[in-house]
């Protein structure tokens, strides 16, 4: 059985610094593919949105992407690529 | 006896209504810790840490189809044994009677919008989920949690909190958090929901077990008016043309009762799960 083909989101985190604080493609994604959590830990404090870095941005429902490219179109940093594997 | 009960507890406080025996709202809720032991469920940012645990999981999708069938077939295994990795979607009759059982009770925001639409939640005003139990007490140590502070309520603010969100159109799931004992009601839809999500699109039966009831449609009452189609978060309710009523899928339906709440005739009712043999093991 063949392994079925999605489409692949790349995303730049030295673009994407703020996910969290910015949040437009997470608000705009028709089918919600995004994620977003916090790398950046600390006891009993509040991880800040706008600390770059903090948070970092995935896309684990990439399945559900129907390359749409809504999210490249509002992404500020142009830190969005996505395409299809090639069959070769 | 049906398998929420052998597994969950005790069929005296009703058909598969292991949430309201009060044994699982207190099991193990303080354990106690050897020094050289780290809590294995939750660390100092249980949020954090389940952020990066379910994208693991997902991309174990991508990358091993087949180990995550497998994840997906031990965890449905597990819920049946216990103790405890469940949730399951309640109708709100049901949530009332938890919340007149639980104590503490706090509302807070919601896990899942934070991570999949990034939705913080900040206020009492916005907070759509439940802590219950002494857990919530040391909330606070869990920064991303306790961000915006959590509201306690009585059982009746409690309820006409419930009651808002079943109007807005959430479903309840009363949710362990993967601990032992009940820590939760969270309101739910799709896609922003990843219990409802994982189930629907993925297959993942332990978050999001359906509850123990079914809608059906009494079709004297219906008048074929389709408020209860919008209010269908599984997609199970269809407007049937031809005989301009409303048709409920009772195997997809999960009885969560927002479609009862919503009909303005009474049209629909909820019936026990076990009462229709075909449904029986549908869960």
């Amino acid at each position: 059985m063949s392994k079925p083909r999605y489409p692949v989101i790349e995303i730049d985190s030295n673009k994407c610094t703020v996910p969290f604080y910015c949040k437009k493609c997470l608000e705009i994604c028709p089918t919600s593919v995004f994620m977003v959590h916090a790398v950046k830990v600390e006891k009993g404090r509040e991880t800040n949105p706008q600390d770059p870095g903090a948070y970092v941005l995935a896309a684990p429902m990439r399945d559900k992407c129907s390359v749409c490219n809504d999210c490249i179109e509002v992404c500020p940093e142009d830190a969005i690529k996505i395409y299809f594997p090639s069959d070769t | 006896m049906n398998w929420i009960d052998k597994a969950y507890g005790d069929p005296k406080y009703g058909n598969g209504r292991w949430y309201l025996n009060p044994k699982n709202h207190s099991r193990n809720m303080y354990k106690i810790k050897k020094p050289d032991q780290k809590s294995a469920a939750f660390g100092s940012d249980p949020e954090a840490q389940s952020g990066a645990r379910i994208f693991e999981i997902m991309q174990t999708r991508f990358e091993d189809p087949e180990k995550f069938e497998r994840m997906v077939k031990e965890a449905d295994a597990m819920r049946t044994k216990g103790p405890f990795q469940i949730g399951q979607v309640i109708p709100i009759q049901e949530a009332f009677k938890v919340a007149e059982l639980s104590y503490p009770i706090g509302a807070m925001h919601c896990i899942c919008r934070y991570h999949w639409r990034a939705n913080e939640e900040r206020n009492e005003h916005e907070y759509s989920c439940t802590g219950l139990g002494v857990g919530m007490l040391k909330w606070e140590r869990w920064p991303e949690r306790y961000k915006g502070g959590v509201n306690f309520m009585t059982p009746d603010e409690t309820k006409e909190w419930l009651m808002k969100w079943n109007k807005k159109g959430l479903v309840h799931i009363i949710m362990t958090f993967g601990g032992s004992y009940v820590g939760g009601i969270c309101n739910c839809d799709y896609p922003d929901c990843g219990m409802i999500r994982n189930r629907i699109d993925y297959g993942i039966t332990t978050g999001c077990i359906k509850s123990p009831w079914v809608a059906k449609v009494d079709y004297d009452q219906c008048t074929g008016c389709g408020i209860c189609v919008q209010r269908c978060q599984f997609g199970a309710i269809k407007f049937e043309v031809t005989i301009e009523k409303t048709n409920i899928d009772q195997f997809k339906c999960y009885g969560c009762g927002l479609c009862e709440t919503a009909c303005p005739t009474k049209g629909i009712e909820l019936i026990e799960r076990e009462s229709l043999p075909g449904l029986k093991e549908v869960w």
